[in-house]
């Protein structure tokens, strides 16, 4: 079965979905699922009442699946008590859209997670933020220094710690791994010789004064949060680096030509 | 093609009607086995011997006995290593390729590597061009063989082939050519870049699909993977499929005689549309080389969203393209051709393949152009990834 072949009810769903958007307020209860290097992120907000969900909106990055899942349950779950609602199976809502592809039922069916997350947040009183609008004073945790292996062999030959003449990097793809701002003013300065630059933070946001968050919002950098590096390898000069997912606790191979550690 | 803008001329072509036409006889009054004796035997082995030479021609091939068909680009490929290696052990046991070949390269890779030999694979850059430096870098003296695709069936790059030829000619070591994908507008000359092996399709020259020539340059042994009649000087065993093989020869006369000027059109229609695209959708980015890239291909990536929902918008406007979202392919796993020029999976899952052809118009590119704004921004109202 083609992984796009879909019941009439999905791509209706999919084609105009219900309930998309965010809801605000103290009554408002947020679930969040998935992961966007998965191909997957989810969020429900929910408005309760007396035990009863009252509005129901959510966001998705996904395929085809993820988003009519998401919009299903919405209307599936609209007026429903929160026990009834914890009731509500990814079968249920497969079920409800005339079925998945079987391929599909794991990967993109992760609506009833984030709506079974969303109460489960509300009754133990977890206050999760949007992802989109994450206030500036959340408390980031930086973890623990690790030795990245590879940094000392590939010195000089890939690795730089010291950058003179930002020209060696032109049409390179360049990975600056963040150290304060001026971590992030070489990040914007650099797009100015490569269409390629990520910049890595361990953070769950950049931390920056407000203009320079916005430039570097504006700009080509590449931001990579929650993420840090493991690994550097190549030959005798860098290839790739091993980058550890610190969200979902994976790790994946990313190629580059150049690691810049300010 | 009902009704639809067709932009996914890469995953298939339709056949083009005059080949269709040459074709016909060899089903019906033409039908004998080219190995018969008798007369009409004769006519189909005059058939298939000519078939022979156009191909030859076509790629510049020295002598007509260098050209072994087969059923399809898959074959050739698996027939081009795996005969090698399996033929040349002695020699040694390493095999180099690029990072970003075909999903068959790359399997059949694997496979040796489950049987004693060992494979490296050379990194390219952000555009998709190998590195030369970092091939350079592998062969080993033991290396016998090194398999680079012309061009990038996914992002369009096309490779420095005559470079990598080079190369491996001064090392000695025997270079195969995946050029599936550039076949039908790249003018190729195995004698000027040097290659040793060279794998086509008959499809992706608007022939019928189940054909596909492996050019094997003389003086270059391979053990053969189908054993039986011995046809294809024992190369591959099988009645050859007459028709098929006269309509891929056909189709590589109708692809050369058009080369230069479909070349041509197709480069403006397509540098029309990545300028469009760039200019109309924010956040959307070009995969693979501005300039080295196919004439039929334009590849994209839009920050925040996800390539399946993208495919699936367009089908409900009527516009049929290919992503290299994970959630289309079999296996779940983000392209390794967009990981490999150094994408995040996230940047992986929201692109977008757009494969021109034959018969691609300007009018199908203004409908593209048209609908895809609204499609990116209705999606994107929708993540949560964007601002």
């Amino acid at each position: 079965m083609k992984s796009t072949k879909y019941s009439a009810k999905v791509l209706e769903h999919f084609r105009n979905p219900r309930n998309v958007g965010t809801l605000k307020g103290d009554d408002v209860a947020i679930g969040r699922v998935g992961n966007p290097v998965c191909g997957d992120l989810m969020e429900m907000y929910v408005r309760i009442k007396d035990d009863v969900i009252k509005d129901i909106k959510f966001k998705t990055f996904g395929c085809g699946s993820a988003i009519a899942t998401s919009s299903m349950i919405t209307e599936m779950a609209r007026g429903k008590t929160l026990d009834e609602a914890m009731e509500i199976t990814r079968q249920d809502v497969a079920d409800e859209l005339q079925g998945l592809p079987p391929i599909k039922m794991h990967c993109s069916n992760l609506a009833a997670d984030a709506l079974h997350d969303a109460i489960k947040n509300w009754r133990e009183g977890i206050k999760l933020e949007p992802v989109v609008d994450v206030p500036t004073k959340a408390t980031c945790e930086v973890p623990e220094y690790k030795e990245i292996v590879g940094l000392d062999t590939f010195l000089n030959k890939g690795v730089y710690r010291e950058f003179s003449d930002l020209e060696e990097f032109r049409d390179k793809r360049v990975l600056v791994v963040e150290n304060g701002e001026p971590s992030i003013e070489l990040a914007i300065q650099l797009t100015k010789v490569t269409g390629r630059v990520i910049f890595m933070t361990p953070l769950k946001m950049v931390l920056a004064r407000p203009d320079l968050k916005t430039e570097l919002k504006m700009s080509d950098v590449k931001v990579l949060l929650e993420a840090e590096l493991v690994e550097v390898m190549g030959g005798e000069t860098v290839e790739k680096v091993k980058v550890h997912d610190l969200n979902e606790d994976t790790e994946y191979e990313l190629f580059v030509d150049a690691v810049l550690m300010p | 093609m009902v009704n639809t803008v067709y932009l996914d001329y890469q995953a298939a072509k339709p056949v083009d009607p005059e080949v269709f036409e040459e074709m016909t006889p060899y089903f019906s009054e033409k039908f004998a086995n080219a190995s018969s004796l008798h007369t009409d035997g004769d006519i189909a082995t005059e058939a298939l011997e000519a078939s022979r030479k156009q191909v030859a021609e076509f790629i510049h091939a020295e002598d007509p006995n260098e050209i072994i068909f087969t059923s399809g680009a898959t074959e050739s490929n698996n027939l081009a290593l795996i005969g090698y290696a399996m033929r040349n052990k002695k020699k040694g046991n390493h095999i180099i390729i690029s990072e970003i070949e075909h999903i068959s390269i790359l399997n059949i890779a694997k496979y040796l590597e489950k049987n004693g030999f060992e494979v490296s694979r050379v990194p390219v850059d952000f555009y998709g061009r190998i590195r030369l430096d970092k091939l350079k870098e592998r062969i080993r003296e033991d290396t016998i063989l090194i398999s680079v695709q012309y061009a990038s069936n996914e992002i369009g790059t096309i490779q420095p082939i005559t470079e990598i030829g080079g190369i491996a000619r001064e090392k000695g070591i025997v270079f195969h050519c995946d050029a599936v994908a550039a076949e039908d507008l790249v003018p190729i000359d195995v004698v000027r870049d040097k290659i040793d092996l060279l794998t086509l399709s008959s499809n992706d020259l608007y022939g019928p699909r189940g054909v596909g020539v492996l050019y094997i340059r003389t003086g270059v042994l391979l053990n053969p993977l189908l054993i039986g009649g011995g046809q294809e000087r024992g190369l591959r065993s099988g009645t050859e499929d007459v028709a098929g093989i006269v309509g891929m020869a056909k189709a590589a006369e109708i692809a050369k005689s058009k080369m230069e000027e479909e070349s041509a059109r197709l480069s403006e229609l397509r540098d029309y549309l990545i300028q469009e695209v760039l200019e109309k959708v924010q956040r959307s980015h070009l995969n693979g080389h501005p300039k080295m890239r196919l004439p039929s291909n334009a590849h994209f990536r839009f920050d925040y969203i996800e390539g399946e929902s993208l495919l699936l918008s367009l089908k409900d406007e009527g516009v049929s393209i290919a992503t290299g979202s994970a959630c289309t392919s079999k296996t779940l796993e983000a392209s390794h051709t967009l990981i490999s020029i150094g994408l995040l999976h996230e940047e992986a899952h929201g692109s977008l393949v757009i494969s021109l052809g034959r018969w691609t118009t300007k009018a199908d590119i203004e409908k593209l152009i048209e609908v895809l704004p609204g499609i990116v921004e209705r999606l994107r109202n929708m993540s949560p990834l964007a601002e």
